[in-house]
């Protein structure tokens, strides 16, 4: 009912549209930047990926089951779990392990506490909802679980001096690394705590202008948007504490000794 | 557990055939067959050029570092089979960096205490003023920002630290690396007294030759991670037998760092 109310994009509006992407393109040539190729590829990749995406919802849509919903959401966090692996450099030892475990929890965790205890639709897995509130709260945590796993990685490189120092004193693993798991803690929650003081005044969140693009009351939006970024910044939280907390532990044995590449 | 033997205060340290590769499976031996005993209450120096094994040595002692094979006595105890967390309180590193945590001097003393979850001792307690004067540290330094002094005084305050547990062995890696000569030649004396004030044993090791000269009882000569040499530091200092030793103590540059 509420789609009735937006305005349909035929597919001459959407040339018309791409018309400003070659406009882009042109300027790119004209002042010889020579990017023009990888813009074009970018623009044809941006094309086909999101109509592959919209046929696959609109696939999953029609189906009912929840497994499609499931495997969705998995190949998401697959996909972003590799994302990161791509963009670390220096990866904390077993990277994979630790980032794909403490995201599972974390955003599954929340994810699925968010939809049972407050959006409460039935059925669970209705697509819908659950992609999309998935979605974002799986890329935020993300960048804040590349965040923490980047950050500790760094500090107990660049704190080798001070970990070797305090296992001297008698310091366990877990007391040498203990301001290195604080600052790489405190390194993951800064951009979320960021976006929500932000939030309303220098950005319109995207999930809010879409709701109101295609119908919503503006004040149902708004509640939308607080209640995600509620769930956000826990599941960013639990993530990143939860990489940490396994984290630090590989860099060190059995016998509390420190042992960095 | 006390390590101390029978009619004795002090600990005697043995190495038996200690090899440590860099890793697991490397072929190249970073320290190949060391064996050797320091005996308890007195300074046993390890001399050698940088990159000799000498900081890899005294890192496995208080197993910051495993060896690949071979076995470390200290008196009748194989470490291997301590706790290490136990092991490191009676068995004290100072690193060749002195590395001071945020905070005041009294912050930095406070922290082994910190991490065996006992109370740390105060500003004016016994154990404080001992460590402190123990290492000519004045009693009213205790409240300086650690991080604001000089390094000879940081390289003072880490000495401090690594005492004020009353261990019973020290190993010291190139006390004197940042320090110039008049506070190395003061952190010598310094040394001396403490090892026999407190029947430390202890491992000094050092490119610093006037150091080892100055406090050592007994010497080793360690290149490529070999013992080439060993005998009393008069010995091995004024009459060396090999030839590695003689161009090592000819080299000024090794001697001056």
């Amino acid at each position: 009912m509420e789609s009735q109310t937006m305005v349909n994009l035929e597919l001459l509006d959407l040339v018309l549209a791409y018309g400003l992407v070659l406009l882009a393109i042109a300027l790119a040539r004209l002042r010889r930047i020579g990017q023009e190729g990888q813009m074009l590829w970018a623009s044809l990749r941006m094309v086909f990926q999101l109509f592959a995406v919209g046929y696959l919802l609109h696939f999953v849509f029609a189906v009912k089951s929840p497994l499609p919903v499931i495997a969705i959401l998995l190949v998401m966090g697959a996909f972003s779990l590799q994302v990161m692996g791509g963009r670390i450099r220096h990866k904390m030892p077993h990277f994979y392990q630790v980032v794909g475990t403490s995201l599972f929890i974390g955003c599954g965790g929340v994810t699925f506490l968010f939809c049972t205890l407050v959006v409460r639709y039935s059925p669970w897995y209705d697509p819908r909802y659950l992609i999309p509130l998935a979605g974002m709260i799986i890329g935020n945590s993300m960048n804040g679980a590349s965040l923490a796993a980047e950050r500790l990685a760094a500090e107990m490189r660049e704190r080798k001096d001070e970990v070797e120092t305090a296992l001297c004193l008698g310091a366990s693993g877990r007391q040498a690394s203990e301001s290195a798991v604080r600052n790489a803690f405190r390194a993951a929650l800064v951009p979320t705590v960021n976006t929500m003081a932000a939030m309303g005044i220098v950005s319109l969140p995207g999930m809010m202008t879409g709701q109101i693009l295609s119908g919503t009351e503006p004040i149902i939006a708004v509640r939308y948007q607080i209640a995600i970024m509620c769930a956000i910044t826990g599941a960013v939280s639990i993530t990143a504490y939860l990489i940490l907390l396994q984290g630090y532990r590989h860099y060190f044995n059995k016998a509390h000794q420190f042992d960095v590449e | 557990m006390t390590f101390v033997e029978d009619n004795e205060l002090t600990v005697r340290l043995e190495l038996v055939g200690v090899v440590r590769r860099d890793h697991e499976g490397a072929e190249k031996e970073i320290l190949c067959e060391i064996s050797f005993s320091a005996r308890g209450g007195e300074i046993t120096a390890v001399i050698g050029p940088s990159g000799g094994g000498k900081s890899s040595l005294v890192r496995l002692i208080n197993r910051l570092a495993e060896p690949s094979c071979g076995r470390i006595y200290l008196g009748e105890t194989d470490i291997g089979s301590v706790d290490p967390l136990q092991l490191r309180r009676a068995v004290a590193l100072v690193p060749q960096k002195p590395f001071m945590f945020e905070g005041s001097v009294l912050d930095n003393l406070q922290r082994p205490f910190v991490y065996r979850q006992q109370p740390p001792p105060g500003l004016d307690s016994e154990e404080v003023r001992r460590a402190l004067l123990l290492a000519r540290l004045d009693p009213s330094m205790g409240q300086r920002d650690a991080r604001s002094l000089s390094l000879g005084e940081q390289q003072r305050v880490s000495l401090a630290r690594a005492l004020i547990t009353r261990p019973r062995v020290l190993l010291l890696d190139e006390p004197t690396s940042a320090l110039d000569r008049r506070n190395a030649d003061a952190l010598a004396a310094t040394l001396r007294d403490i090892c026999r004030s407190e029947r430390l044993t202890v491992i000094l090791v050092t490119h610093d030759l006037r150091l080892a000269g100055r406090v050592a009882d007994y010497c080793l000569y360690l290149e490529a991670g070999r013992i080439l040499e060993e005998g009393s530091a008069e010995q091995l200092l004024a009459r060396p037998n090999s030839a590695e030793l003689r161009r090592f103590l000819a080299e000024p540059s090794e001697q001056e760092v």
